[in-house]
């Protein structure tokens, strides 16, 4: 009975685990390594705003994963990997002997390099303990100061001002959402904010962190200080890859990964945030560190360790993201200066599109509107769509360039839902993971 | 506005152009139940709103532009739109109804109606969504037709299909023509009495409603269904409205030949010429020839409405709304035009220039038939015009609302043209003295419309055509030129059509059982209503559009016919019979059977007690009659 | 397995399915919640509805964090309301634009297939969705295709 090590228990190893189960009905040995339970970072927000209790951020429970037959090893930490004995060796002693490992230790968040970043009330949002400590320490007009305008600040933003805190975001560079959308999105974002009392200071960069009367004031390069009670940093995330360092493993930004999300030894896999693989728009390597890449490689990953013959096209770089009722949303390469860029906005409401062709195909796109318009519309998924199969918009494209929002009929007319029929992931039907069966 | 409010918004948004300001007044629940919505809510604002000194081109006159409680909802053809306002060819009441999706979209903005005052100083149009309303500059619309105007208001909202329901006026509009109308949606025309002309007067181009996003409730929702498939099934299976389901109104023109009630060229014949191939003129066989399409208006089954893409001649390739009855007829046989094609291109032209069909066939074919006998020259004219040029009639519409020449003339419409020109000319004009014209019929013919449009308040008919008569305890069919009979039903008839034309809901789709109907009503608001209660509403309506006509000074004096209008055919299935001997003897029945005066023309205090229009009794009558 | 068969030829826009769609989300007519969506082409002269395929391996199902998406017995991928904690992912996992978010509720919606008796089959006037044993197809796009061959339609142009 083949042997198979997950190292990592978030949306990567997960899905990886019940992708393999889907598939082998319990035929194979699975040992999951991981530091922490398995849970969900893209709810921990919801955990923040308090519309979720925590056992709702978990994906499984121990007794879900024994029904999996997966053997757990939480808790612990993997330090090393000897890929010639296959076998893993675990912080503090003990190894683990595998088939197959699967690499999926995700990455952590970066502070602001500043004097007083790791003082207290001085958090990042990034593990559920991170969560559980901001969750309980935030009160009710509590001054926030959040450093960082990127998607990870955002997907927070709505819970803090639910919970009613008096918000700052500080971001370093000249314009918010500087990997999302490009300036006149970010425009449009910034009045928004504005206009509902939430203070945005962009080109700003954070000096220190101090502390005055019990609370922290916070001094910048430009700009007045900054009195704060909290302080959450969002100023990016790495991938774990050191402790992989000495394994043999290939090793640029993240672990690369071919199009079975494999790394250069056979038997090893990465997936999610850590993995360096390929990009389905411009088909070269890079790390996307975004919920539906590592969905999709913890995958693909399974089903390679499974024995079957699985390659993916790539995975496409995308987010979502609703601040205060308005919607976010961007595909692909959505900032590619080689593109010839079609965009638009609404005179009379926040809306904003810009679609990204090379030759006839769009290769990104960008989705901005109130909460309540988007979605009267197929649109966000529909530009996916478009970006994902590449299909060929040429005779559309005077149209769209002359409006952008009408992605809709060009879909259809383009017959995108034909292509997608086919170009499926695994290619069989998904189980959801509550009915996998096992065979006892 | 509460949670509680079934079937309607419970608001009604009103903009005053002059200042340009916008508000909101809630549609209270005691106004929703006295007046329905549509004609009764319009004809409640005009009569509280409008004084008589007020015109129809004076800014305090009102352009209400209202739907009703079934708009929005699962009813076939319930996306309706009622227009009442002061209109410019009778200087009084105006009820004009049209469709598609302007009553659907506008309840989904949480508004029941918008009531218009005022002048802009500057071309606007309105634009209404779910989160606020504005007014626009319109300067780039000026000149457009209205299904320019249409196409140019999607490309600035981005927005396509009925996510966007579009009501404009056209050139004829912009420019005053006397019989302008608003059209939308491309081919949904709210017609008569030139209420294009009042918004052109108020610098209004266009009306554009956005699919809101707000729900609309109904109270008893499965039972609004059973309602809606019950009305569905009638309208499929009885005998009276099976080829209106199959094929809308397409079967009127061999129908109404058959009677005697096809206009053809201008009254001047109810025999069809003999090279005709009147094959062709067939309700189904009109949709040979076409590409058409299916193009229903909110929630509709019916297979009525369409897009044609036209399949031959000389505008071959050209995407046109296919022409109802009153297109054939207005812009074909009252001019004398018979070929299919070019009747639904002309037809067409004058839904975009926007204009009434059925004043511009009556007004057109008596050019023509002026020109004939010699009453118009060709250098009055400007050029020929001979029956069924269908090139001329487009050259006569673009003079009309271009106002050039003798189009200015004829802009102000057939009765005051023929007044103007005076002599044998205005012996051949059909109109009526109120200064209205009748819908695409030859009404000498048909009595009942010719006595229901000279006594209707409203710029056309006020009773419309007899549905299910049996349900008012009048016979199934009565011979429609016996003198007595007819005044007798349209007396009695009285109320039904202004109170369909109150719900939000299309005149064909409402052609159902008035038991059937108030179900609906009933399923969809939560009251407990009857038919009674439906006919009362109706009559209270229609009696206080004839108030208001009566303070606008347009009295009984003025209920007839033109000497045309009532002449007698010389041929055909009525030759030889004449309703002028009848006529004072019909106005007799007929003011008894409804209850108005027949010397003042007023609705007596009894009626209008039993009404519950206790305040107009003091307005028409006088204080000392108020018991 | 039966699905939502569209038959576009047959559609007039009368947009009945999408307030019967939203009366089943919402218990209100309200077309803005809709999950089945109309579009037209050339102009006003042709319309078409769209729904979720309910696609066998389903990008919603896979996408989802916390396992809020399920297959019904009639084989609709569905939502569960006390699951779902709005964060979106199967709206832009799925690539057919057939995800939704309701706002008022904070949670995903898509078509569930009324639990084996479609509303928008139910009030179709013109039977252009049907509900029958059939493979999974791109029903639109062949008519949408040919009903845009100049995309804005014969009206552009005509004055």
């Amino acid at each position: 009975m083949a042997r198979h090590v997950i190292i990592g228990a978030g949306t990567a190893g997960w899905n990886a685990i019940t992708t393999l189960r889907e598939l082998d009905k319990g035929g194979s040995e699975i040992i999951l390594v991981s530091e922490e339970a398995p849970y969900s970072r893209m709810v921990l927000p919801y955990y923040l705003a308090q519309s979720i209790g925590e056992s709702h951020v978990y994906t499984a429970s121990s007794s879900r994963l024994a029904e999996l037959k997966v053997e757990t090893r939480i808790g612990q930490r993997a330090e090393q990997i000897d890929s010639a004995a296959k076998k893993l060796v675990l912080e503090g002693g003990g190894e683990i002997e595998y088939d197959n490992l699967l690499i999926a230790t995700g990455s952590s968040p970066l502070k602001a390099p500043v004097p007083g970043a790791d003082g207290d009330n001085v958090h990042s949002f990034w593990t559920l303990s991170q969560a559980q400590t901001v969750t309980a320490g935030l009160r009710k007009e509590a001054r926030v100061a959040v450093i960082g305008a990127g998607f990870i600040s955002f997907t927070i933003l709505n819970a803090l001002v639910n919970r009613g805190a008096i918000l700052t975001v500080v971001e370093l560079e000249s314009r918010i959402l500087p990997r999302m959308v490009d300036e006149t999105g970010a425009t449009i974002v910034e009045k928004w904010l504005a206009e509902r009392g939430v203070v945005v200071r962009t080109a700003t960069k954070l000096s220190a962190i101090e502390d005055k009367n019990g609370a922290k004031l916070l001094k910048f390069e430009n700009g007045p200080d900054l009195e704060a009670d909290l302080v959450i940093m969002a100023t990016g995330i790495r991938p774990n890859i050191e402790w992989t360092r000495s394994s043999g493993i290939e090793i640029n930004s993240g672990i690369l990964v071919d199009d079975h999300c494999r790394t250069n030894i056979p038997n090893i896999f990465a997936a999610g945030d850590i993995a360096e693989g390929p990009d389905i728009v411009t088909g070269r390597k890079a790390v996307h560190a975004i919920e539906p890449t590592a969905m999709l490689h913890g995958r693909i990953a399974a089903a390679n360790m499974a024995g079957d013959d699985t390659a993916f096209a790539g995975s496409l770089l995308m987010n979502i993201v609703d601040v205060l009722d308005l919607e976010i949303a961007s595909f692909g390469a959505w900032d590619d200066p080689e593109a010839e860029a079609f965009e638009a906005v609404q005179p009379d409401r926040p809306a904003f599109r810009k679609l990204l062709f090379r030759g006839g195909r769009v290769v990104g796109a960008v989705i901005l509107g109130k909460t309540r318009d988007i979605w009267t519309t197929n649109d966000v998924g529909m530009l996916k769509g478009l970006v994902y199969t590449g299909v060929d918009l040429s005779d559309w494209k005077d149209h769209l360039r002359h409006n952008p929002f009408d992605v809709k009929r060009a879909f259809l007319a383009a017959g995108t839902a034909g292509q997608l029929l086919s170009k499926t992931v695994l290619g069989r039907p998904s189980v959801p993971a509550g009915e996998i069966a096992i065979s006892s | 506005m509460t949670d509680s409010i079934f079937a309607y918004a419970g608001q009604i948004l009103r903009v005053d152009l002059s200042s340009g300001k916008t508000w909101t007044e809630p549609f209270e629940a005691e106004d929703r139940r006295k007046w329905i919505g549509g004609t009764g809510l319009g004809a409640k604002i005009l009569w509280k709103e409008v004084p008589p000194e007020a015109g129809w081109d004076h800014p305090e006159n009102r352009l209400v532009m209202a739907t009703g409680p079934l708009a929005g909802l699962p009813v076939w053809g319930t996306g309706g739109l009622t227009v009442v306002t002061r209109g410019a060819l009778t200087n009084g009441a105006t009820n004009t109804q049209a469709n598609g999706f302007f009553g659907a979209n506008l309840k989904c903005c949480g508004f029941d109606a918008i009531v218009i005052q005022g002048q802009s100083p500057e071309w606007v149009y309105l634009h209404v969504h779910s989160d606020g309303v504005e007014l626009r500059d319109a300067s780039s619309l000026l000149g457009k037709d209205t299904w320019q105007t249409q196409q140019a208001l999607e490309e600035v909202t981005a927005l396509n299909g009925h996510n966007l329901s579009v009501y404009s006026i056209g050139p004829a509009g912009e420019n005053l023509v006397r019989f302008a109308a608003i059209q939308g949606d491309y081919g949904h025309v709210a017609s008569k009495n030139g209420c294009g002309a009042v918004m052109g007067k108020k610098k209004l181009k266009a009306v554009a409603i956005e699919r809101g996003k707000k729900g609309i409730a109904a109270a008893h929702p499965r039972a609004l269904y059973a309602a809606a498939d019950e009305i569905a099934h009638n309208l499929k299976t009885d005998a009276s409205t099976r080829g209106l389901y199959l094929f809308g109104t397409l079967g009127g023109v061999r129908n109404l030949y058959g009677m005697g009630a096809l206009p053809i060229r201008n009254y001047t014949t109810n025999v069809w010429p003999e090279d005709v191939d009147t094959k062709k003129w067939e309700g189904k066989n009109l949709r040979e020839g076409f590409d058409h399409r299916g193009h229903q208006c909110s929630a509709c089954g019916m297979h009525h409405c369409h897009m044609l893409v036209i399949g031959s001649g000389r505008h071959k390739g050209e995407v046109v709304d296919e022409p109802e009855y009153e297109g054939w007829s207005g812009a074909g046989w009252a001019i004398g035009a018979t070929e299919p094609s070019e009747v639904a291109w002309l037809n067409d032209r004058l839904d975009r220039a926007c204009v009434d069909v059925n004043e511009f066939g009556w007004l057109c074919g008596w050019v023509m038939e002026c020109q004939q006998k010699g009453y118009l020259s060709d250098k009055d004219l400007g050029f020929r015009l001979e029956w069924g040029d269908v090139e001329g009639a487009n050259r006569l519409l673009q003079m009309i609302y271009r106002r050039e020449g003798l189009g200015d003339l004829l802009a102000e419409g057939v009765k005051r043209a023929a007044e103007k020109l005076g002599g044998e000319a205005a012996d051949c004009a059909i109109y009526t003295e109120i200064g209205n014209t009748p819908r695409g019929h030859d009404h000498r013919s048909r009595w009942e419309e010719m006595l229901d449009t000279c006594t209707g308040s409203g710029g056309t008919l006020d009773t419309a055509p007899p549905v299910q008569p049996t349900e008012f305890g009048l016979p199934a069919r009565i011979e429609p030129q016996d003198p007595e009979a007819v005044p007798k039903q349209v007396g009695v008839l009285r109320g039904r059509r202004t109170f369909e034309d109150s719900l939000g809901a299309c005149a064909f789709t409402t052609r159902v059982s008035m038991h059937v109907l108030c179900r609906s009503v009933e399923a969809a608001t939560g009251w407990d209503f009857r038919m009674e209660e439906a006919i009362r509403n109706g009559r209270r309506t229609a009696a206080l559009l004839r108030a208001f006509n009566l303070r606008c000074g347009i009295g009984p004096e003025l209920e007839k016919p033109s000497k045309r209008y009532c002449s007698t055919p010389v041929n055909g299935p009525v030759a030889g019979v004449s309703i002028s001997d009848h006529w004072e003897k019909m106005l007799d029945i007929w003011y008894e059977t409804v209850g108005y005066d027949r010397k003042t023309g007023r609705p007596t205090p009894e009626t209008l007690r039993s009404l519950e229009l206790e305040e107009v009794i003091e307005s028409l009558w006088g204080a000392e009659v108020k018991t | 397995m039966k699905v939502l068969k569209i038959i576009p030829d047959r559609c007039t826009g009368c947009m009945r399915c999408d307030l019967a769609c939203s009366y089943e989300q919402t218990g209100t007519f309200q077309p803005s919640k809709s999950v089945i969506r109309i579009s037209s082409f050339e102009g006003h002269t042709s319309y078409a509805p769209y729904t979720c395929l309910q696609c066998d391996e389903a990008w919603c199902l896979t996408a989802c964090p916390v396992e809020a998406i399920g297959i019904s017995p009639v084989g609709a991928k569905v939502v569960a309301d006390d699951i779902c904690v709005g964060c979106k992912l199967c709206t832009i996992a799925c690539p057919y634009g057939t995800m939704f978010y309701d706002i008022d509720t904070h949670k995903a919606v898509k078509c569930d297939l009324c639990g084996g008796k479609p509303a928008c089959v139910e009030v179709c006037p013109t039977e252009a969705i049907v509900y029958e044993d059939a493979e999974q197809a791109d029903w639109v796009g062949p008519f949408a295709a040919e009903r845009t061959k100049a995309p804005a339609g014969p009206l552009a142009g005509v004055s």
